[in-house]
């Protein structure tokens, strides 16, 4: 029987006047008060994912991929609708687990571990294979504030890559580090994104990648699902829009 | 209910991530610095020196024990002020890790007050030294230093959470919080008796508005001054600080996954 791992009903996720302000412009400025701007991201998306599923989606910018991701990621809560994980752990490769940038990366693997859902004996575990896999050296004991950004990229995959999780949200194509490690993480990521019982869904502007990658894609416009179904026939059908 | 709830199952859950995260916090500190943790010992003292100097030699202070009653002054107005100042910017100082985990936003706040308790708890031993060394006498009542440190951290944990919620909003809240902190600085009575200074109903309404002033002395009273606390006025701020922080909760709890869409 297929068991479902990501479930998603009707999800809306606006950015609402969230702007910043002042204390002035609190008080004084009440035209701008009653002015508030509201953008819908997502205005009811509803879809579902069984277990092992790899899941493409595609649309042009500003069509809601990335707040998806993030909403699933657990950043944005829904407005309206829901997003049932199943109890499943999730995290978003690529963009890595935010460091604190005043600790060493030795201790950065330990907290984000932690923040994904594991226990410190489980991190201590993989602690030798991030490290190996980030291939910084000696900078793995410093503080990540003197690290190039490159260093920052590769230690920020190589945690999220090796801590797998059952859930693995994947945004845009991965450009991390020099040449070597593009190779590295590319294949990291095709071994991930093939392990079966892992669910994986991958964001991406290239068809081409997903047609590789993908069971299922899903092709979101201005928020909503255009179409959704078998990967040749969305990404033709894709393609044959953006080039009208 | 619901957010206690949460709060208590968020709490026990990422309980390692900030245990983990303030020691780590404390390591980089000590690390970073020319005197390591020196400094935690020779910033309390000798902010006590420059008060004991100016109130007691300049202004002739004539506050009984006045060295210890100035150390307890500064180390809960120090934790007071801490906590204050750091949630503020709390959120905005974390977005690395906001944008890109899940994490409730008052853990963040939870662990940086178990850095600034840490300190606090050096400079108590620091004070019992000094009190061992100027033969105050020792007492039972200084057992109440717990349950009043407990209503301090509860009373200072709502109000945080209250300012951490709008200081992702109101880009300002920093400039306003420095005056009204410096104010309330000198209304404390950190380096003042105020039953003795204030008399009369001037002193009693400090006392009664300003929950810093009041366990500030109450702390005097249990550890130095071998008296019994005031006991319906240690309750009534333990609840007001329940209430702030119940208020805080929530807040954080409806707006934290917005933080991210903000910052």
């Amino acid at each position: 029987m297929k068991k479902e791992a990501i479930t998603i009903e009707n999800l809306h996720i606006t950015y609402k006047g969230l702007k910043k302000t002042s204390i002035r412009s609190t008080f004084f400025n009440k035209k701008n008060r009653k002015k508030i701007e509201t953008f819908e991201a997502l205005r009811g998306v509803s879809f579902t994912i069984d277990e092992g599923k790899i899941i493409g989606i595609i649309g042009k910018n500003g069509s809601g991929k990335s707040t998806l991701l993030r909403a699933i990621g657990g950043i944005f809560s829904p407005d309206i609708g829901s997003i049932d994980l199943h109890n499943n752990t999730v995290s978003l490769l690529s963009i890595g687990v935010g460091f604190n940038k005043k600790l060493t990366g030795y201790e950065n693997i330990y907290l984000s571990g932690l923040l994904l859902g594991f226990n410190e004996e489980q991190v201590r575990e993989k602690e030798q294979e991030i490290i190996d896999f980030a291939d910084i050296g000696d900078f793995i004991y410093k503080p990540v504030k003197t690290y190039s950004s490159g260093m920052y990229s590769k230690l920020a995959f190589a945690i999220t890559a090796i801590l797998e999780t059952d859930i693995m949200l994947i945004d845009e194509v991965l450009s991390v580090g020099d040449v070597q490690f593009k190779k590295k993480s590319y294949g990291k990521m095709k071994e991930l994104i093939f392990t079966e019982n892992r669910t994986v869904i991958i964001v991406s502007h290239t068809p081409k990648t997903l047609n590789e990658l993908c069971d299922e894609v899903i092709w979101l416009h201005d928020g909503k699902i255009k179409m959704q179904g078998d990967p040749d026939k969305i990404l033709a059908a894709y393609e044959k829009f953006m080039n009208e | 209910m619901k957010d206690v709830v949460r709060l208590y199952n968020n709490t026990k859950k990422y309980s390692r991530y900030a245990i983990r995260s303030a020691k780590a916090e404390l390591k980089s500190e000590v690390t970073d610095s020319y005197l390591n943790w020196l400094w935690w010992i020779i910033e309390p003292l000798s902010f006590m020196l420059i008060y004991v100097f100016v109130f007691g030699y300049v202004f002739k202070a004539n506050e009984e024990y006045f060295i210890p009653f100035v150390l307890i002054g500064i180390t809960v107005w120090q934790f007071f002020n801490r906590m204050i100042t750091g949630s503020i910017k709390l959120v905005v100082n974390n977005r690395e890790l906001i944008s890109k985990v899940y994490i409730p936003k008052y853990i963040l706040l939870i662990s940086k007050s178990f850095t600034y308790l840490f300190k606090l708890f050096i400079s108590f031993v620091l004070l019992i030294i000094i009190m061992l060394i100027m033969n105050v006498p020792f007492s039972f009542t200084m057992l109440y230093f717990f349950p009043i440190l407990i209503i301090l951290y509860i009373i200072t944990f709502g109000i945080s959470c209250i300012l951490m919620h709008f200081s992702v909003y109101v880009q300002d809240l920093a400039n306003l919080s420095d005056i009204v902190l410096r104010f309330l600085f000198y209304l404390s009575g950190v380096f003042y008796n105020i039953n003795v200074r204030l008399k009369g109903k001037l002193g009693f309404l400090m006392l009664s508005v300003n929950p810093i002033a009041f366990l500030m002395n109450e702390f005097r009273n249990v550890i130095i001054y071998d008296k019994i606390p005031n006991f319906s006025g240690l309750t009534f701020w333990l609840v007001v600080g329940l209430i702030f922080t119940y208020i805080g909760i929530k807040l954080i709890h409806k707006n934290e996954n917005s933080y991210a869409k903000v910052i």
